[in-house]
C-alpha cells in the first residue's frame, strides 16, 4: 500500500512539489480553505435545518451547497497529496483513521438525506416527522464535520508507530 | 533589530513571559495546547465559512437567497470570533517569542482585523434590511473580504514554517 502511494506521488510530481520549501504549507492552506467553504455552505445548511435562522428558505440556501462540494473536492485533492507523499505517517495514524471514519459517516448521512428527506425539506411542506428526521441528519452532519476538523488537528499528535492503529 | 539593544530587551521580556507558570502550562500540557489549537481551528472555520457564504451571495451566487436573512448568521459569526480571540491569546501565550518576532503573525493579525471590519460593515448594511441591493462597491468589497480571509488562513498555516526565533523548546 505504502509503495503504491509513494510511486503514485513520485510519478505525478506530487512528491517533488510537497517536498519543495513551500509545498506542504501551500497544500495545508488550500486544505483548510476547502474546509471553510464546506462549513460555510453545508454547515450553514445543517444549522438552518436544525432550526437556526428560520427566515431563510432552505431551497435558496441549498443553492450555496455546490460551493461546498467544490471545497470538498479541494480537500480530497490536497488530502491525496498529503497521504501519497508521506503514507507511513498517515495510514497508520489513529487520528487519520478516525477522520476517515467520520467522513464515511458524513457521506452515508448525506446519501440518506438526499434519498429520503431532501425533496420534502426543500419544498417546504415537511411534516413534523420529516422535520425531526431532518434535524437529526443535520446534527449528525455538523458533528461529523466538526469531528473531522478535530481529528485533522490531532494528526500531528499521533505519529506512528507509537500509537494504536486498526490495521498495522 | 535582533542584535540591537532594543531587540535584546524585547527578547528578554518575551523570555520572561515564557517562563511564567501559565505560559509553561499552555506549552507543556498537551491538553491545553491541543484544546486551544482545536477551538481556534473550529472557530476559524465558522468565521471564514460564514464570510465566504455571504461573499458568495454578494458576488451573485444563489440570487434568490435574501442577504438580510443570511446575515442572521452573523450572530454565530461573532461568537466564533470571540473564541478565535481567546484561543489565539492562549496560543500566543504558549510561544510569544515565536509569534511576535515573525512578520507573518502581524500579516495574519492585520488581515483578520480588516476582514472582521468588513464583516461588521456588511452586517450593519444588510441586517434587517431586505430591500437593499448590492452595488459594484459592495461586490468589490466582497472580493476583498474573500482575499483577506484567504490571507488570514494562509498566514496562519505559514506561521508554523516561517518562525526564526524559538526560545522555549517544543514539548510535543
Amino acid at each position: 500500500m505504502i509503495e503504491i502511494l509513494l510511486s503514485f506521488s513520485q510519478a505525478t510530481g506530487i512528491y517533488s512539489f510537497m517536498n519543495s520549501p513551500w509545498g506542504w504549507p501551500v497544500a495545508e492552506s488550500i486544505h483548510f480553505f476547502g474546509l471553510c467553504l464546506l462549513v460555510g455552505t453545508v454547515g450553514l445548511f445543517d444549522l438552518r435545518m436544525m432550526g437556526f435562522a428560520k427566515e431563510i428558505s432552505l431551497a435558496d440556501l441549498h443553492r450555496l451547497v455546490p460551493a461546498g462540494v467544490a471545497g470538498y473536492s479541494l480537500n480530497v485533492v490536497t488530502g491525496i497529496m498529503f497521504l501519497s507523499t508521506a503514507p507511513d505517517q498517515y495510514i497508520y495514524n489513529p487520528a487519520v483513521q478516525s477522520k476517515f471514519f467520520f467522513m464515511l459517516i458524513a457521506g452515508i448521512n448525506m446519501v440518506f438525506f438526499y434519498a429520503t428527506t431532501a425533496n420534502e425539506v426543500k419544498s417546504g411542506d415537511a411534516i413534523s416527522r420529516v422535520l425531526f428526521r431532518a434535524k437529526a441528519i443535520a446534527a449528525i452532519s455538523l458533528a461529523c464535520w466538526c469531528a473531522v476538523i478535530i481529528c485533522g488537528r490531532l494528526i500531528t499528535y499521533y505519529r506512528p508507530p507509537y500509537h494504536w492503529c486498526l490495521w498495522c | 533589530m535582533p542584535g540591537s539593544k532594543l531587540g535584546l530587551l524585547k527578547l528578554e521580556t518575551l523570555a520572561r513571559l515564557e517562563e511564567t507558570a501559565l505560559s509553561t502550562w499552555m506549552r507543556e500540557s498537551g491538553f491545553a495546547f491541543f484544546s486551544a489549537l482545536t477551538v481556534h481551528s473550529l472557530a476559524m472555520a465558522f468565521v471564514v465559512g460564514i464570510n465566504f457564504a455571504i461573499a458568495l451571495r454578494l458576488v451573485g451566487f444563489a440570487p434568490r437567497l435574501e442577504i438580510a436573512a443570511l446575515s442572521r448568521f452573523y450572530s454565530l459569526h461573532w461568537y466564533a470570533a470571540v473564541f478565535i480571540f481567546i484561543s489565539g491569546m492562549a496560543l500566543l501565550l504558549a510561544y510569544p517569542a515565536k509569534a511576535l518576532t515573525n512578520p507573518v503573525f502581524y500579516l495574519k493579525l492585520a488581515a483578520l482585523t480588516l476582514g472582521l471590519l468588513i464583516s461588521r460593515h456588511f452586517q450593519a448594511t444588510f441586517f434587517d434590511r431586505p430591500k437593499v441591493t448590492n452595488d459594484r462597491r459592495t461586490i468589490n468589497l466582497a472580493y476583498v473580504s474573500v482575499l483577506l480571509w484567504v490571507v488570514t488562513l494562509t498566514a496562519g498555516r505559514f506561521l508554523a514554517y516561517t518562525h526564526n526565533t524559538l526560545l522555549a523548546s517544543r514539548y510535543f
